[in-house]
């Protein structure tokens, strides 16, 4: 490149910097101003009013609609009630019932149109309130019902002949009996279905039975018409008996079938009655209905046996009372809907719950909008300007900050990536976005960071577990899997036993620990073997070593019921709850709640002490010589230190700490799961210690407290804003596998890069 | 014109950055000539010939200055593909040759003759297949005329290591239009009679009109075989003479003599007589790869610097090595009558040895931490000083205050204490080695290549420091260097190491031409002082 060309770069860089700064200013300014005119009286006033208006125009939307569907069904009543209803015409009756509606809504508005006196923030509260209650039902009503139509669906198709159940009368065996051919009934978890499902099976036999008979019924009849050639020659025969013994002597098969006999001679004596007048029999048709009814094989569930479970009753019960504070908010706005009856007033609560529930948009945007409109519409000139600056200001204030980010990005990356590497400023720009768009989305902060602090200390310790690994040179240690599982088999241990309390966490971590040693001991004697390749070497054993547990879970002599698998008698299971036991120990330890914030005292301090004493480790002799070793093997030799001793020690301290962090993990997860569910965790640990800025050949413990903010910060904030810009899960899983694996590969390549120099 | 020279390098200048490596030295081939390049390590016979290949090493640190002329013609050689094309060829110290292909198969590799069959016709040159006989007999040819007669179809993997060298000469000699030839040590991994034999094959190839540059540092080889010779010194053409008008003596002296300008003058030098002994080697064998040790026996007196010297890969900077156990070895060390154990650098560390490595930036350096830790490492871990408090942590504040002494005392320049020693010059570097070896409180010191890639006024305080330190505290220094000025400016004996071995040990004021014949492996008489 030129002198020249290069100027004009450097140029153009500059102006776009210039430009990118006064944008920002300008969109900063502004938002001041909008706070400004939003303090002054005068505004501040017709912001509440305008405020309030909206509040209340929004959350009565739904009851509106609800009067004036009721006007409706009132209407439609009343004139089915006319004598000369039967005559209007379809158009006519249509047309009235919404004339009715359209009074009532009117009626409606007219009457909350006065919005003095009302309590905008604590409506706004009671709608929130009523909306998640509504989004808990609704999501835990659906899972509930999707787990319902799965059981239905296999007792359904399980049962081969529902007519064995005919004759069981009693609900016990009944059950029992339904229960043997899909164990899934027998758990705890549908129990309540009992009733229902005897109640199906009972439905379903008398069904299948009245079919059964009706099949048996066609049969006969067919028999019967193919024996009698002409049906006018039994004519003559007047009498019942008669022309029963007649049709017994023709067709022998009605021998002892005296159950059809009355249905039989009514049909019979009908077509008589035909032939005698000349009409032709139909069983063409008859035919075709026949087939029509055997192509409906697919089961169809029938949800009139399901019954909602405790939690999720609960959780309707919750959103009933919510939907009852809202109700007697709006009663304080209109009176006259206190004297509603109790049927029109149930009516109104669910279409108030549909509108409040469903729809794309929630409640705070449709406020949002409204605001905006009414800004338009009703106020005019320089005060819909101000007002509308006013109440944007908050949005200008973040959109100026972001833009001011990002000059400032633009301006100074080249020191910046010099200071903190590429990585780490990218993953820190978008930790701050991710904060912004947290506010745009209004995610509640405080909820937010109470959750990325008990992540902080739920992978703080993993990460840490990073730390001699790299500083005794095997680099990212991903067979610290083997350390998490001998905290993990210290945990069955535990449960084994029935250890509960701060015994259990302690026993659990102490052991976990005694375990490490000599798995540490044995992995790094084969890490001193294969220097160099360490990397790969590590992630083998890591993974191997999961497989071969997925054997010895299953094998190992565990006998208490809590634990294994009943069916089999032996093996461990999957998932093991630790809520009888240690879960939550250390979060719930000294824990507070600051501004909203719920802090997790004891992890966190637990996760800090362990630093510290990693910390203190480092500066002592033999922390010294470890990472001599790690940083320059003949460096360490020449200085007398024997390079794998200390790689040993490394290897050995960085299993341990693994071990006590899954323990750690476990207890503020709430659950020990075995199995697979160990393998990625070194995968994690590695991400956030780079993350931090450490790279695979040095670290220090200030790259794995910042790493393991930074990297489980984004996460969390990630996950709840992926859910919300888009629908539907697993992007957050999608976007940690993203970070976490590009984060790897971008430090083995610099890496790589700085050992060939 | 075919003029008299086949090639003419003409007032050829080379600098890296600052340093000048090569300064207008000229260079006259005739055809038929064997035409010896002498010179020490560093006297800058590998970039001359660097230039002559166009190495890729040259092009990208900016070129040269002076013209090269091939044939009487003025050329621009890019690249050593290059200058194959224009007929100069060169057998290299390490061996280019593959280990798992047959001789043949060497010899013509990326010259293959090849026949075509209908699929080459077809899908082009590439596919076509090799003519294994046609290449078979151009090999024997080759090898006939280096006078072997080892089978063209064996693997080069098995061959003795003076055979591996031979191929290498068939193969250069197998291009057609050779002209130039460049020997770079051949000899070195030969034995006597094999490099009896090379002689006489460079004689043959030299009567077919073929010229040779043929680099070595046996002066009596050069003798035996050459026409002409030229000598480097620091960059410089010193001298060049006809073999009929010189004696091994005055090329010995050419190569190492120095003017007064580059003599580094040490003040304040007090000679140390004593007769203890402080260190006692015995048949000292030592696996340094490239600087094997094959058997020294040497007596260092109490009290005085003695200097290692002799030429790159003989074994002077295994010595060192060896005794502090960095590299296996065998045989006898005595330290103040104590016997060493070898192989184990604590228990050499605890005797009281230290040493300044040779390898500043790989052994002697902790290039990311700062000058404090690295200067007090050794002392903590050998010592166990600068640990302070209950836990025996790392005291950082004395380490702060002996490092800014020996910051101090040594003049070491840097911006504190703090700094990583990464981002200091080699020279402050190497004083940081120093204070970490003297932080140890030693009572013997090897210097291995103390002088090493700094520059002149650096250098002239290092030596100085280490003049101090054996003055006022007696200590006892060893001195391994490649540069005979500085071990003559301050050594009081000088052993110099040939082939492995302790060829004699000399004064620092013996003449130019015993330290030459001494590192040219030759016996001198007389200076012995062992």
């Amino acid at each position: 490149m030129t002198q020249a060309a290069k100027k004009k770069t450097s140029m153009t860089k500059r102006i776009v910097s210039i430009v990118l700064f006064a944008l920002s200013a300008v969109l900063i300014i502004t938002s001041i101003a909008g706070f400004v005119i939003r303090g002054m009286d005068s505004t501040a006033a017709k912001l509440n009013e305008m405020r309030t208006s909206a509040v209340v125009h929004v959350a009565s939307g739904g009851l509106v609609d609800g009067i004036a569907a009721e006007a409706n069904a009132a209407k439609l009543k009343e004139l089915r009630a006319l004598p000369n209803f039967r005559s209007m015409g379809m158009d006519e009756v249509k047309a009235l019932c919404a004339e009715a509606e359209a009074a009532a809504r009117a009626e409606a508005e007219a009457l909350y149109s006065d919005v003095s006196g009302v309590d905008a923030d604590a409506l706004v509260g009671k709608i929130d309130a009523l909306e998640s209650a509504l989004t808990e039902y609704n999501e835990l009503s659906a899972a509930q019902k999707a787990a319902y139509a799965e059981l239905y669906t296999s007792v359904y198709e399980s049962v081969a002949d529902w007519t064995d159940f005919v004759g069981e009368s009693d609900d016990e065996a009944l059950f029992a009996a339904l229960t043997e051919l899909v164990p899934g009934l027998g758990e705890a978890e549908n129990t309540i279905y009992k009733d229902s499902f005897v109640k199906l099976a009972r439905d379903l036999a008398a069904v299948e039975l009245e079919k059964e008979n009706a099949e048996l019924y066609e049969q006969l009849f067919s028999a019967v018409t193919a024996a009698v050639a002409d049906w006018s020659s039994l004519s003559e025969i007047a009498d019942d008996e008669a022309l029963w013994a007649k049709l017994v002597e023709l067709t022998p098969e009605l021998n002892g079938q005296d159950a059809v006999r009355e249905q039989l001679l009514t049909d019979v004596k009908a077509q008589i009655a035909a032939a005698a007048s000349g009409e032709v029999t139909t069983e063409a048709e008859a035919e075709t209905e026949e087939a029509v009814e055997e192509t409906a094989t697919e089961t169809v569930v029938d949800y009139g046996y399901f019954v909602e479970s405790e939690a999720v009753a609960a959780s309707g019960a919750v959103a009933d009372a919510a939907f009852d504070d809202l109700w007697a908010e709006l009663v304080k706005v209109i009176p006259d809907l206190d004297g509603l009856d109790k049927k029109t007033k149930n009516s109104i609560q669910e279409t108030m719950m549909t509108v409040v529930s469903s729809g794309s948009l929630d409640f705070s945007t449709r406020y949002d909008i409204y605001v905006a409109q009414k800004a338009d519409s009703v106020l005019s000139g320089g005060t819909a300007f101000q007002i509308k600056l006013a109440a944007n200001a908050g949005m200008y204030l973040i959109a100026g900050i972001a833009l001011l980010l990002l000059t400032l990005v633009y301006t100074f990356w080249k020191p910046l990536t010099r200071k903190l590497g590429v990585p780490r400023t990218i993953i820190t720009l978008f930790f701050i976005y991710l904060c912004l768009a947290a506010e745009i989305y209004n995610i509640s902060v405080s909820l937010m960071l109470g959750n990325v602090l008990v992540r902080v200390g739920m992978y703080g310790i993993l990460a840490l577990a990073m730390l001699p690994g790299i500083q005794c040179g095997i680099g990212l240690n991903m067979g610290m899997t083997l350390g998490c599982i001998a905290g993990l088999l210290s945990t069955v241990i535990s449960l084994q036993y029935d250890m509960t309390g701060a015994g259990a966490l302690i026993f659990s971590c102490v052991l976990g620990a005694l375990i490490a040693i000599p798995l540490g001991w044995a992995y790094s004697l084969l890490l001193n073997r294969t220097k160099g390749d360490e990397m790969t070497i590590s992630t083998y054993v890591g993974f191997s070593f999961v497989s071969l547990m997925c054997i010895g879970w299953m094998l190992l002599p565990f006998n208490n019921t809590k634990i294994i698998w009943l069916l089999r008698g032996r093996g461990l299971r999957v998932t093991h709850s630790l809520l009888g036991s240690f879960a939550h120990l250390l979060d719930n330890f000294l824990a507070f709640k600051i501004f909203g914030v719920e802090i997790p005292t004891g992890l966190l301090l637990f996760f800090l002490l362990c630093c510290f004493l990693m910390w203190l480790f480092s500066r002592s002799k033999a922390g010294i010589a470890m990472s001599a070793a790690g940083s320059n093997p003949r460096f360490a030799e020449a200085s007398g230190i024997n390079v794998d001793r200390m790689r040993t020690l490394g290897t050995i301290l960085s299993t341990m700490i693994a071990a006590i962090g899954i323990v750690v993990y476990s207890q503020a997860f709430g659950y020990a799961q075995l199995y697979t569910a160990p393998r990625q965790l070194g995968f994690i640990a590695a991400s956030a210690i780079l993350i931090g800025g450490a790279t695979v050949s040095k670290a220090k413990v200030s790259h794995v407290i910042i790493g393991v903010f930074l990297f489980e910060g984004v996460l969390a904030l990630g996950q709840q804003i992926a859910n919300a810009a888009v629908a539907g899960g697993g992007l957050s899983e999608v976007m940690r596998i993203m970070i976490s694996n590009g984060i790897i590969l971008y430090a083995l390549t610099q890496s790589g890069g700085a050992s060939r120099d | 014109m075919a003029g008299e020279y086949i090639l003419e390098m003409n007032d050829i200048t080379k600098e890296y950055g600052s340093n000048a490596v090569l300064k207008n030295v000229t260079l006259k081939i005739r055809p038929g000539e064997i035409h010896a390049l002498l010179g020490e390590n560093g006297a800058g016979k590998s970039t001359l010939m660097n230039v002559l290949f166009g190495m890729p090493v040259i092009h990208s640190t900016g070129g040269f200055k002076g013209e090269v002329i091939v044939d009487g013609e003025k050329t621009k050689i890019m690249s050593p593909m290059d200058a194959m094309t224009k007929g100069i060829g060169m057998v290299h110290q390490e061996f280019m040759l593959i280990p798992g292909f047959t001789i043949t198969e060497n010899i013509k590799l990326n010259r293959e003759i090849s026949k075509p069959w209908p699929i080459s016709r077809v899908l082009g040159k590439e596919l076509e297949i090799l003519d294994m006989p046609a290449m078979a007999a151009d090999a024997r040819k080759a090898l006939d005329s280096v006078g072997i007669g080892i089978d063209e179809y064996a693997l080069v993997g098995g061959l003795p290591v003076g055979y591996m060298q031979f191929v290498e000469i068939a193969r250069e000699i197998d291009k057609s239009g050779m002209k130039l030839l460049v020997f770079d040590e051949p000899t070195a991994v030969l034995t006597e009679s094999e490099a009896q034999q090379l002689i006489k094959v460079m004689k043959d190839i030299a009567a077919r009109g073929i010229a040779i540059i043929f680099i070595t540092h046996r002066l009596d080889e050069v003798m035996n075989a050459c026409d002409n010779i030229t000598i480097l010194r620091d960059g410089q053409l010193v001298a060049t003479r006809k073999k009929t008008e010189t004696s091994v003596e005055e090329l010995a002296a050419l190569m190492i003599g120095r003017g007064e300008d580059s003599m580094i003058q040490i003040q304040g030098k007090v000679k140390h007589e004593s007769d203890a002994i402080a260190l006692k080697v015995r048949d000292l064998w030592v696996d340094m790869p490239g600087e094997a040790v094959k058997g020294i026996d040497l007596d260092v007196r109490e009290g005085e610097i003695i200097g290692i010297g002799g030429l790159a890969g003989q074994g002077k900077i295994g010595l060192p090595n060896g005794v502090m156990g960095l590299y296996p070895a065998e045989g006898e060390v005595e330290l103040f009558g104590q016997k060493l154990p070898l192989n184990n650098p604590k228990a050499a560390l605890n005797a009281g040895l230290a040493m300044v490595s040779e390898d500043r930036r790989g052994v002697g350096l902790l290039l990311d931490q700062s000058i404090e830790d690295n200067i007090a490492f050794n002392a903590m871990q050998v010592h166990n000083d600068f640990l302070g408090g209950f836990l025996k942590l790392k005291s950082a504040r004395s380490i702060r205050a002996y490092a800014n002494e020996m910051i101090r005392e040594l003049d070491i320049r840097c911006t504190s204490a703090a700094q990583p020693t990464g981002q200091l010059s080699g020279g402050n570097q190497q004083k940081v080695c120093i204070a970490r070896a003297l932080a140890l409180k030693p009572k013997f010191l090897f210097v291995s290549e103390p002088t090493r890639g700094i520059d002149i006024g650096a250098k002239q305080l290092v030596l100085e420091t280490l003049v101090r330190l054996n003055r006022e505290q007696k200590l006892t220094i060893v001195i391994v260097s490649s540069e005979l000025q500085e071990l003559r400016s301050i050594c009081d004996r000088i052993a110099i190491v040939s082939e492995g071995r302790i060829n004699c040990i000399l004064r620092p004021d013996s003449s130019d031409a015993s330290f030459g014949l001494a590192m040219s492996g030759a016996k001198v008489n007389g200076g012995d002082l062992a």
